[in-house]
């Protein structure tokens, strides 16, 4: 094999063919595929993200929380995904249509988040576990989002977006713990998680 | 044998006959031709090393104890670890990647490098490029797609500079002296030619124009399972084929076997990527292909490693003698134990536990760094020397640097890819919790690994501290020779 | 939509072809014979095979107190 263009000619059509195989034809599958109405509830799914949380997903990309967190639930009998309760229903990709960019992700240091928004409602719990996990989640090895909050001198009364913290957490008295916009944008994004529509192709 | 083998300087005095003299001049020529360009990337590699190894500590620190630094936003662990992985790819490995395949395809060619100001040029741009990207990901603006974090106003600059490179290191093929073409070559060459697709293709399909839905899913790893297996694995692999044979004085065991070796890797490794994505939301005949895929990779991982394994053999004692030898042997054996292990890992009833558990981490190492990383230190420690004409200062420095960093990545590998198995064999037991700070659950019981990958991470720190004192005193008696003598008379204008 | 159908399918054949055709050519052009020849193609006289070019930089080391 000395003869240079027979190996780039090779090396090219290798290539091309997965291009074609994993790129092109996945694109060709899915690259239209568009929200539906869903049977039970006549609501169209997916539905794009209102603002705010299109928001919290730039802090949960600049984050990085990825890389703890993954956004797909397997189907039942493969793996304990629905059994933990991370889902009612494997995701399917008509739930990622308008995911940019999809955070399938490929760690569980953290659970699931592709229902978070249903299992877990409750925005001052969101906000607590951001704050510090150990309030919520005692051992926990989530590192605290501390710099998502601030720390301002308090009034005589405290004011109503102070965030309420149990006591060994609490700042010192005279000052409180304020969720900055950002902490709230990503607690919406949160909340918007949800992967639960009755899809046909996902029973 | 290895008493009559000569030092390097020895090996360039006078020579008997005229067409050694001859011989001499071009090698002493081409490797003079190289000589700037390579010393630029090795420095920026090793700069990049060392900042991605402090990274890389910080984020193993902060798995195991999440307070720490914790209030620098800068500082957090989900933009550390990119900015750790983009130092050493992009960083470190990239570029010694690219100083080692020109300097081959030099070699190999017996073709100097010409104009090679237009790869320093290059070069400097793709460091800007590296710089900015990792300081954006600190910043927060990381795109949150692996292997692709780079916000997208750093990677044109990245692409450009490679895309020069490149077609530097094919203009030097273009002019080659040399009519046969070693199977290094190969798998250089084309390593040049499949990187800038892949990365142009996935930039443009994720960032630039992105495409919708789990689409992007499959370019992503597509890209990132193809940056290790088309563009590290070949220039290691070629590597691995020049170093031993040529540190032996020994020719490949079957030369015929690298031909099967070479096309069977070009054609079933790109087909791998979506095997990480088993059980994901995606068409069962998608998975299907990567896993058969995977599974085929036997074919180039086994005739490959024979071939490596079978050409060392009976020179075993030989490791002994040899730095060169030991980080390339080290390197070559870690590739047929990692990509059968990762056969294993693409299996779906093994990803079924070992999926996004710290097992992946373990063997992402296994290959960037056991496998990769040892080649490319071999290979430094072969080039430097005969471009600059100095020789190493200490050879204590450089068993340092080996022991550092083969024990401290098996310290590193073994105890988390066991961790990370027995944290997916709880993780898809439902009876064990998630977490619970007083029982045996998911979270808790990965601590331990974590820790002793931190201590690992030091051990390999000594190793690189140990490489960097060498690289800097070496370039000093380079720099004071230079100013003592004029230059080497050996190096002729031919 | 047709369009990236009608390039799917014609691409299906045109790269096994394309492959089959360049595999005939480097066949019949003997790209596959003497290979072995290839192997030693690193070496030359300044570089011969059976000669290592590399050892730890210093004076001998091991080398000596082990070799015959
Ligand atoms: C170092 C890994 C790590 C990172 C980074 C991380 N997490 Fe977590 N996360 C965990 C772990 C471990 C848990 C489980 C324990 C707990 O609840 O804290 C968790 C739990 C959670 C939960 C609760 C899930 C449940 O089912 O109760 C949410 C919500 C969450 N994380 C959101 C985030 C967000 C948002 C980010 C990014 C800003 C993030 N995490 C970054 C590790 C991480």
């Amino acid at each position: 094999m000395n003869y240079g263009p027979i190996i780039f000619l090779g090396v090219f059509l290798t290539i091309a063919s997965s291009w074609i195989g994993l790129v092109l034809i996945p694109q060709v599958q899915f690259g239209r595929q568009q929200e539906v109405k869903i049977e039970e509830t006549g609501e169209i799914y997916p539905t794009v993200r209102p603002g705010l949380a299109q928001q919290g997903m730039e802090i949960y990309k600049a984050n990085g929380c990825i890389y703890c967190h993954s956004q797909q639930v397997r189907p039942e009998g493969y793996g304990a995904d629905i059994a933990r309760n991370w889902g009612q229903r494997r995701t399917v990709s008509r739930d990622y249509l308008h995911d940019n960019p999809v955070m399938l992700g490929t760690m569980r240091t953290g659970p699931d988040l592709s229902n978070i928004g249903v299992r877990q409602t409750s925005v001052l719990w969101h906000l607590q576990h951001l704050y510090n996990p150990q309030i919520t989640s005692k051992g926990s090895i989530m590192p605290p989002f501390r710099f998502l909050f601030e720390k301002r001198k308090a009034g005589d009364k405290p004011s109503p977006d102070a965030l309420a913290l149990p006591k060994e957490f609490a700042p010192e008295p005279g000052s409180e713990i304020v969720p900055k916009p950002e902490a709230r944008a990503l607690v919406q994004y949160l909340l918007s998680l949800k992967a639960n529509a009755p899809l046909p192709e996902a029973r | 044998m290895s008493a009559t083998s000569p030092s390097i300087l020895q090996a360039l005095s006078p020579s008997d006959t005229e067409d050694v003299a001859q011989r001499r001049a071009l090698l002493a020529e081409i490797d003079a031709s190289c000589r700037g360009t390579l010393m630029l990337f090795f420095g920026a590699a090793l700069v990049w090393l060392l900042i991605g190894t402090v990274f890389a500590l910080i984020a193993s620190w902060k798995m195991h104890s999440p307070d720490f630094l914790a209030d620098i936003p800068w500082l957090t662990f989900g933009r550390v670890r990119p900015a750790h992985l983009n130092a050493v790819v992009f960083g470190f490995a990239s570029e010694a990647a690219i100083a080692v395949t020109l300097w081959l395809i030099c070699r190999l060619c017996r073709a100097p490098l010409m104009h090679g100001w237009v790869v320093n040029i290059a070069g400097v741009f793709w460091n800007i490029g590296v710089a900015i990207g990792i300081g954006g990901i600190l910043a927060g603006h990381s795109t949150a797609i692996e292997w692709l974090e780079i916000p997208g106003y750093a990677t044109p600059l990245l692409f450009v500079s490679y895309a020069l490179i490149a077609i530097w290191g094919i203009i030097t093929f273009r002019f080659r002296r040399e009519k046969h073409l070693y199977v290094s070559q190969w798998y250089l060459l084309a390593a040049l030619f499949w990187f800038p697709w892949l990365y142009s293709a996935a930039q443009i399909l994720l960032i630039m124009e992105p495409v919708r839905g789990v689409v992007q899913a499959t370019v992503n790893w597509w890209f990132a399972h193809n940056v290790l297996g088309l563009w590290f694995t070949p220039i290691g692999i070629g590597a691995i084929y020049y170093f031993i044979p040529k540190v032996l004085g020994i020719p490949v065991y079957k030369y015929s076997l690298s031909v099967i070796g070479f096309w069977s890797l070009a054609l079933f490794y790109n087909w791998n990527g979506m095997h990480h994505l088993v059980g994901g939301p995606l068409p069962a005949w998608l998975i299907t292909v990567s896993i058969v895929a995977s599974v085929m990779m036997t074919i180039p991982v086994v005739t490959v490693g024979l071939n490596h394994h079978f050409t060392m053999w009976g020179s075993f004692h030989k490791l002994k003698d040899s730095p060169v030898l030991r980080f390339m042997v080290f390197g070559g054996m870690s590739y047929t134990v990692t990509s059968l292990h990762g056969v294993l890992l693409a299996l779906r009833s093994v990803s079924e536990v070992t999926h996004f558990t710290h097992s992946t981490i373990a063997h992402a190492h296994q290959g960037m760094y056991a496998f990769f990383t040892m080649v490319m230190f071999g290979a430094i420690y072969y080039i430097v020397p005969r471009i600059i004409q100095v020789e190493w200062p200490s050879a204590r420095l450089i068993s340092i640097h080996f022991w550092a960093s083969a024990i401290g990545i098996m310290l590193y590998i073994v105890p988390l890819i066991i961790g990370g198995t027995l944290q997916g064999v709880a993780m898809i037991n439902p009876d064990v919790p998630f977490l619970d700070p007083n029982k045996y659950s998911v979270v808790t019981m990965t601590v331990p690994y974590l820790r002793v990958r931190s201590v690992s991470g030091f051990i390999i720190l000594v190793g690189h501290l140990a490489f960097a004192t060498s690289f800097i005193w070496i370039v000093a008696r380079w720099i004071k020779a230079a100013r003592q003598h004029q230059p080497t008379p050996i190096v002729s204008n031919v | 939509m047709t369009v990236v159908w009608i390039l799917f399918v014609s691409s299906v054949i045109v790269l096994p072809a394309a492959a089959l055709l360049a595999l005939r050519w480097a066949v019949r052009h003997g790209e596959f014979k003497n290979l072995q020849k290839t192997a030693l193609s690193i070496f030359d006289e300044e570089e011969p095979v059976g000669r290592m070019t590399d050892r730890f930089p210093g004076p001998q080391r091991s080398s000596k107190s082990s070799q015959p």
